[in-house]
């Protein structure tokens, strides 16, 4: 230690110029397909499970004793009683069904975006693939789909075609739904009627154009689409210009105009149903948005 | 303390803000890089953002930090400018710049710059993704701020007044009589008769010399603890006659010393006003980031300024544990200390690199922690320009590193001495000054997809940020 050369010293090596140091450094941080965490229940989770099971389980354990007891009284009672408790049951379970699937297609959306973001090939292809196997407009473009060696390829191919067709289609819907809320909002003799039907309306639509995208969203998928809609809303205020022009285009219908004066409010509402379908579209694509 | 009402409610507001963040899992941090002039700040907030952005893409650039996270990363983002009135920090230029053939490194910073970044995680748990889908993924959004080192060693200035800080500051010059430019100005400001009159040009003189003087103890002789910072680095707007005041040694007259602390006061505030309140007031998370080696070769008298100028900025930063900070949740959770340009000693000294980084600011550590607040020390390279070697010094074999010299391009070997654990004796420093040579970056993907090799930037980040994630 003691006997150690004192103080640095640079020692250059080699009187021509070097090449730059190459660490590999693209290579070394390729992805490699995450390691899976076990993910843990949280005290919250846990507890609601507990109480749902307890609620359900305690359920159907007094039910079936119900039927027993209705058996004891006469077959038929118990047949009745028995068709009725696995009536309900079963209502409830494909309700609990459809909401965990709507929720999981939902998921699927997500998933796809972020194999895109990643540059991904092999999720994103098989995201890509899944969603035209599930969509009239792109179950043509499969073979492509499956040769493409890039995800920027796979991103051209869907936008170039199917997402092309359902954006118009999206837009054709934001179209007719714009016309019904007009009139709605013309007629309607208060402003809270009003906000009423552009609700309903405003769900009905996010729901007709998440099932263009393949979406069969139950309940809570419908909610998180609308989380997800209304959170995009605020990122593009770019497009209304696009959508200003339509709704224009919209109001210069000659009946329309008639109305168009003292019926402000529906201009309004009309306009942004315009723009609802537009960012609904854009929430409910497989591939995000280009920055 | 709650110094003005005005600063106070603004702790109330953001604080109520903070809350409400936390509550729905989308907490927003403000990450303060904290380090004296040349200690690597620019190149940290490059190497952490382009990392950060690579890590979102699924690159593995932060292995440790990704494991902080629990795999739980989805994305990062930059957030877009919106209407900020401050620059924004050009990450892309700045990569460029280190992939381009000849590199370059970024040039000395001479304003502030800002950036952000979202982080998006999936929520916690066996449901998360689906809780995630339903109200939200998890997003946490870094705040960061580039400025010129220099300009950090004003806030000691803010609780000083001109008498205070003129009997400081000489003593402290006197350290670096070595220097021609200071000896200068020491001459002249003690030949200075106490009743001086406040005529412009003998103000000019001595602003003139101080100035000098400044720029010799920071070019030559490695010091750092020169105030005011903005007469070495005056920033966009250049010099302000703000600026023209100098230390005396009768400070408290009538006449010139009566000018020079009409001055210092006025540039106090401005920069209360423009720099500490808006940045420094308040932030939740900091990285030290200190040129521990740098300070090492440049001598005793460099090493202790080093010390002592850490240690005077961290008194003069707000690190809570006062009532008031409890009250309304303000003050800083973690502190990282980095002694950064951790490739110019291999790697078997870099654990001695950051147990003499420990020593050095045992001061603002211990400040730190009386405040409770959570620190850690770390060897970190924010760009890796060496790989390890061996060299052959006096017929004995040394550990040494290689790299590309910046300045001629060709490779050479360092040997950086042996790393003291401790501050050193005296004796350490017989082998005379020394300045480590720059490196040539290694090579770089331009667009900077898979960001750029680092040494410990994931272990800082894990010390630092994994908690929020
Ligand atoms: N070898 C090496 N040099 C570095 C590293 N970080 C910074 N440097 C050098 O230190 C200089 C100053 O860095 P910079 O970030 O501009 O310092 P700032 O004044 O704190 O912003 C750069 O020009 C580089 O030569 C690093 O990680 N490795
Ligand atoms: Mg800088």
């Amino acid at each position: 230690m003691s006997d150690a050369p004192k103080g640095p010293r640079i020692i250059v090596e080699d009187a021509a110029v070097a090449p730059r140091l190459d660490f590999q450094w693209e290579q070394a941080v390729v992805p490699v397909a995450a390691p899976k965490v076990p993910s843990r229940w949280s005290g919250l989770g846990r507890a609601a499970a507990g109480a749902a099971v307890l609620g359900l389980g305690l359920a159907a354990l007094d039910a079936t004793n119900f039927v027993i007891d209705q058996f004891g009284r006469g077959p038929v009672q118990g047949w009745a009683t028995a068709g009725v408790v696995v009536a309900g049951f079963g209502l409830l379970a494909s309700g609990a069904w459809r909401e965990v699937r709507g929720l999981f297609s939902i998921r699927a959306v997500e998933r796809a975006r972020a194999a895109f973001a990643r540059e991904d090939l092999p999720a994103a292809r098989a995201e890509a693939l899944r969603w035209a196997g599930g969509v009239a407009e792109a179950a043509s473009l499969q073979p492509a789909l499956r040769q493409a060696g890039s995800t920027g390829e796979l991103r051209a191919l869907l936008e170039g075609g199917p997402l092309l067709v359902l954006d118009a289609q999206a837009v054709a819907l934001g179209r007719a739904a714009a016309v019904q809320s007009f009139a709605v909002t013309a007629v309607s003799p208060s402003p809270g009627l009003d906000a009423l039907v552009f609700t309903w309306r405003g769900v009905r639509l996010v729901r007709q154009v998440a099932a263009l995208h393949g979406l069969r969203p139950g309940l809570l998928g419908t909610m998180a689409l609308l989380r997800r809609t209304l959170l995009d809303a605020a990122t593009v205020a770019a497009t209304d210009v696009a959508v200003d022009a339509a709704a224009r285009a919209l109001l210069s219908n000659k009946l329309l105009e008639q109305f168009a004066g003292e019926a402000a409010a529906g201009a309004v509402a009309a306009r942004r149903m315009l723009r609802l379908s537009k960012v609904a579209a854009e929430a409910c694509r497989i591939v995000p948005p280009t920055p | 303390m709650p110094v003005d009402p005005l600063g106070g409610l603004n702790d109330v507001l953001r604080g109520v803000e903070k809350l409400g963040r936390d509550l729905i899992g989308q907490p927003r941090i403000r990450l303060a890089v904290t380090g004296l002039t040349r200690a690597g700040k620019t190149v940290f907030i490059t190497s952490l953002v382009a990392n950060l952005l690579a890590a979102g893409r699924g690159r593995r650039t932060l292995p440790l930090f990704e494991a902080a996270a629990g795999g739980r990363l989805r994305s990062v983002r930059l957030v877009p400018s919106a209407s900020e009135a401050l620059p924004r920090f050009d990450v892309e230029a700045h990569l460029a710049a280190l992939a381009a053939d000849p590199p370059a490194w970024p040039g000395r910073t001479d304003d502030l710059s800002t950036l952000e970044l979202t982080l998006e995680l999936d929520r916690p748990g066996a449901f998360g993704g689906m809780l995630g889908s339903l109200i939200g993924s998890r997003t946490v959004t870094l705040e960061l701020l580039d400025y010129p080192g220099e300009w950090l060693l004003d806030l000691p200035m803010l609780d000083q007044d001109y008498a205070a800080w003129s009997a400081e500051t000489l003593r402290r010059l006197r350290r670096g009589e070595r220097a021609a430019s200071v000896r200068d100005f020491l001459a002249w400001v003690e030949a200075l008769p106490a009743g001086a009159t406040a005529d412009e040009s003998l103000a000019r003189r001595g602003h003139a010399l101080y100035r000098d003087a400044l720029r010799e103890c920071r070019d030559g002789l490695g010091f750092r603890f020169l105030q005011p910072g903005r007469v070495l680095n005056p920033g966009p707007r250049g010099e302000t006659p703000l600026l023209w005041f100098f230390p005396l040694p009768y400070p408290s007259g009538g006449g010139l010393a009566s000018l020079m602390a009409q001055r210092h006061a006025a540039y106090v505030a401005a920069q209360r006003a423009e720099f500490f309140e808006p940045f420094f007031r308040r932030f939740d998370r900091q990285a030290v980031l200190v040129d521990v080696l740098g300070a090492l070769h440049a001598g005793q008298a460099a090493f202790e300024d080093t010390a002592e100028a850490l240690a005077a900025i961290a008194a003069a930063l707000r690190y809570g544990g006062g009532w008031w900070d409890w009250l309304v949740g303000a003050g800083v959770a973690r502190v990282a200390f980095a002694a950064t340009k951790a490739d110019h000693v291999p790697g078997r000294q870099r654990d001695a690199l950051a147990a003499l980084l420990g020593t050095l600011v045992a001061a603002p550590q211990g400040r730190a922690a009386e405040a409770g607040v959570a620190t850690s020390v770390h060897a970190l390279a924010s760009l890796r320009c060496t790989e390890d070697a061996v060299a052959t010094l006096d017929g004995r074999p040394v550990a040494a590193v290689r790299g590309t010299l910046l300045a001629t391009g060709q490779s050479a070997k360092v040997y950086p001495g042996e790393i003291p654990l401790r501050p050193p004796e005296p004796g350490f420093w017989e082998h005379g000054f020394f300045e480590m040579p720059e490196f040539q970056p290694p090579k770089l993907d331009a667009a900077g997809g898979s960001g750029v090799p680092h040494l410990g930037l994931d272990a800082l980040l894990a010390a630092l940020i994994g908690d929020l994630l």
